[in-house]
């Protein structure tokens, strides 16, 4: 077994931090109660920049600097901000634990998936930390000792006692990290004992009639000399989550790390269930006012192909984001997964066959359309139709599935159309120009071929009758162009139309 | 050749085929057609392979086709390759056609029309950014841009990106871009001759220079026998 501990020492103040953009941080500081006096418990750097630091009692820190921001410490909301950092861990393992102020993640099967022990370590440590915690890391063979370690660690340090090392290492560690000694620490110091080792030489009968059966136990299960079960996190089987923002947002550039920490928690819940999206809705929630009617903005993004990925998904997102107008001051953000399904890890593959091809395609076809829109990407399809106009349809691209895709590959080849036919289709046939009876386009056009007549579309509104010729100019275009056939009405007139070109 | 020989070599001069076995993949002599390193498609005219460095056209490599119009054959210049590319079940990118493209008429010219992805954008950086897009990703066999307004350091963007792609890529530009610079490794310009054959002139390509135009006859299939009996206008 390995154990990687995250421990958050600030985590009082972390998990308001996060709801601020960095630039907007304010001087802030945790309090705590302790009988009739509020004592500051933590303070930011700005805060303590201005003198207000830890065990300060409120009304000190107010007098140093007036403005500071006063937090009451809060476990429920610090909780939900440690559940949401195990949400993103759940990309590198399924077993993570929430232990008071941090998390432990045992990591043995996954080291290899991910490269070794370092480069693991440093994922995992990126991964959380972009979710807006600061930590320090303990890696140890039991759980109890790389929490240890992790809380003997210095802020943003990772102390590595994998391997030989981990007896001395927890040997040399202080006494007061034990949560079972809290109660004793005046007379264990008393007794001259300071670090774990000191403890460990006492006779354990003594040990337990004086301090209790906790502390052996927990001493115990550090070193591993005694079982320690752990109880792993669990999360619900649907994705829902949603983030306050502390400040008013109008712009989507002061969104985007929220964005991001929501896109890397939806990403670790589908790997911990093995599950793709295939569609999620991103929502703006705005402040109410009587002024502005506007309660959230709803962003529904359906993916042509499940994805896991979450560059891909965050792609996708900024496409929309950016194409969106933000109608009112932003003040919450919600992110739910609507449809998910069994994933597959597409990454490995050694070679790139038709399946891979077909994704790639499917992924363009998804960047292009959410930044251009749906009606920008499209396909043609050959309609039997003898009139140039009708004969081929544009189809739309954004929904084309592998099933769809083997399914055209089954398709028959179209009609095949024997006679002669032009590359390029005008818009709209263009109306020539006549000198001396004959046709100009850049120049005097040479008939070359026809005429060939078509004659047709009675049966609906839009009959047709036609007599093609090809045409040559002298720039060496090869031009399609019909006279308009209307032996009925009898003006068969000098009417030539340029319907397309020989490409 | 001395000029070539870097100080830190040994003293005895290497003779011409030592330095050319030594750095064999990093120079090219000026004297001959360059050769493209990767797997190239045919163009489907014998005499414009033998001009096309490498012997046909070459994914690594952007291509721009300078046309005076459209309608000179461009389509059925490329019909071969893009034939190819369609029958390996690869797809086509056209970004921004300057008109319809008709399938039954690519169907005639054995395109699988059901391989074609079209995107129509009007303004200058979107086109640019889909066809980057395109060609990085791995969908498609070819990529054919239509780009009138480009400038020199986005052809060299684009070539950088192209560097790396497993597809071809075609710009059609007009021809009054001959004169500007450009980043493609190869530059064709096309004229008409007298239809169905079409000028070809390499204005720059990897290797010896030609200047020389070539005539390519362009496939007849789009027009059948009567393609050479001359019309009669009835009622002209």
């Amino acid at each position: 077994m390995l154990w990687i501990a995250l421990h958050c020492p600030t985590l009082s103040l972390d998990w308001i931090e996060r709801r601020f953009p960095v630039a907007l941080i304010p001087a802030m500081a945790a309090t705590i109660r302790k009988g009739n006096q509020v004592y500051i418990r933590q303070a930011n750097k700005p805060a303590q920049q201005q003198g207000v630091a830890a065990h300060q009692p409120l009304a000190t820190a107010l007098s140093l600097f007036p403005d500071l921001v006063v937090v009451e410490h809060d476990p429920h909301e610090e909780m939900k901000a440690l559940r949401e950092a195990a949400y993103a861990a759940f990309r590198f393992t399924p077993h993570v634990v929430m232990q008071g102020s941090g998390l432990i993640t045992e990591v043995s099967a996954s080291l290899k998936l991910f490269g070794g022990l370092k480069k693991l370590c440093r994922l995992l440590n990126q991964a959380v930390a972009t979710q807006g915690l600061q930590l320090c890391v303990g890696i140890a063979p039991t759980a109890k000792g790389a929490w240890l370690l992790a809380q003997s660690a210095p802020l943003k340090t990772v102390i590595n006692g994998a391997g030989s090392r981990f007896r001395s290492l927890l040997d040399s560690l202080p006494i007061h990290l034990l949560a079972s000694a809290q109660p004793y620490l005046e007379v264990i110091r008393g007794i001259g004992c300071k670090t774990l080792a000191d403890l460990r030489q006492l006779p354990r009968g003594g040990l337990a009639r004086r301090f209790g059966p906790d502390l052996l136990i927990e001493l115990d299960r550090a070193c591993g000399d005694l079982p320690d079960p752990q109880q792993w996190l669990e999360v619900p089987e649907y994705f829902q989550q949603k983030t306050e923002l502390m400040s008013q947002v109008e712009s989507v550039e002061l969104i985007w790390v929220p964005v991001q920490r929501m896109i890397g928690q939806m990403c670790g819940w589908l790997s911990l269930r093995h599950a793709a999206v295939l569609e999620f809705s991103f929502i703006l929630h705005h402040e109410y006012s009587l002024r502005q009617p506007h309660k959230s903005t709803p962003l529904h993004i359906k993916l042509s192909e499940q994805s896991d990925d979450a560059e891909h998904l965050m792609l996708l997102l900024r496409e929309r984001l950016g194409r969106m107008e933000i109608v009112a001051p932003v003040c919450g953000l919600e992110l739910i997964a609507n449809q998910i399904t069994a994933g597959t890890n597409p990454h490995l593959e050694l070679f790139p066959t038709s399946q891979s091809e077909a994704t790639s395609l499917n992924r363009f076809i998804e960047k292009v359309s959410s930044r251009l829109g749906p009606q920008a990407i499209t396909g043609l399809n050959v309609i039997p139709d003898h009139r140039p106009e009708c004969s081929q349809r544009f189809r739309p691209l954004e929904m084309s599935r592998e099933s769809d895709a083997s399914c055209r590959k089954a398709a028959p080849l179209a009609s095949m159309c024997s006679s002669v036919r032009p590359a390029w289709l005008m818009e709209a046939p263009l109306e020539l120009k006549v000198q001396r009876h004959q046709p100009v386009y850049g120049s005097p056009l040479k008939l070359i071929a026809g005429p060939e007549r078509i004659e047709a579309g009675w049966w609906d509104d839009a009959p047709v009758a036609r007599d093609y010729f090809i045409a040559e100019n002298t720039l060496g275009q090869l031009l399609w162009i019909y006279r308009e056939h209307n032996s009925a009405a009898g003006n068969n007139g000098n009417g030539w139309y340029l319907q397309g070109l020989f490409g | 050749m001395s000029t070539l020989a870097s100080p830190s070599l040994p003293l005895a001069p290497l003779s011409l085929l030592q330095i050319e076995t030594q750095f064999r993949d990093r120079i090219w002599r000026g004297d001959i057609s360059g050769s493209a390193p990767d797997l190239v498609i045919s163009s489907g005219f014998n005499e414009l392979d033998k001009a096309l460095p490498g012997g046909g056209w070459s994914p690594c490599s952007l291509t721009e086709l300078l046309l005076p119009a459209e309608g000179l054959g461009e389509i059925r210049l490329l019909s071969p390759s893009l034939e190819r590319i369609t029958r390996k079940g690869r797809n086509i990118l056209l970004v921004s056609p300057p008109h319809i493209p008709y399938m039954p008429a690519w169907e005639n010219l054995n395109i699988d029309s059901r391989r074609i992805v079209m995107i129509r954008v009007d303004s200058p950086i979107e086109r640019l950014w889909v066809l980057e897009q395109g060609i990085k990703s791995a969908a498609f066999g070819a990529i054919i841009g239509w780009l009138p307004g480009i400038s020199q350091p986005m052809t060299r963007k684009l070539q950088i990106i192209v560097r790396t792609a497993a597809s071809l890529v075609f710009l059609f530009r007009p021809a009054s871009a001959q004169f500007e610079p450009s980043a493609a490794p190869l530059r064709i310009l096309l004229g008409s001759v007298r239809q169905p054959m079409l000028s070809v002139r390499l204005l720059k390509r990897r290797g010896s220079p030609i200047d020389l135009p070539i005539y390519i006859p362009l496939s007849a299939r789009p027009f059948p026998s009567f393609m050479t009996s001359s019309a009669t206008l009835a009622h002209a």
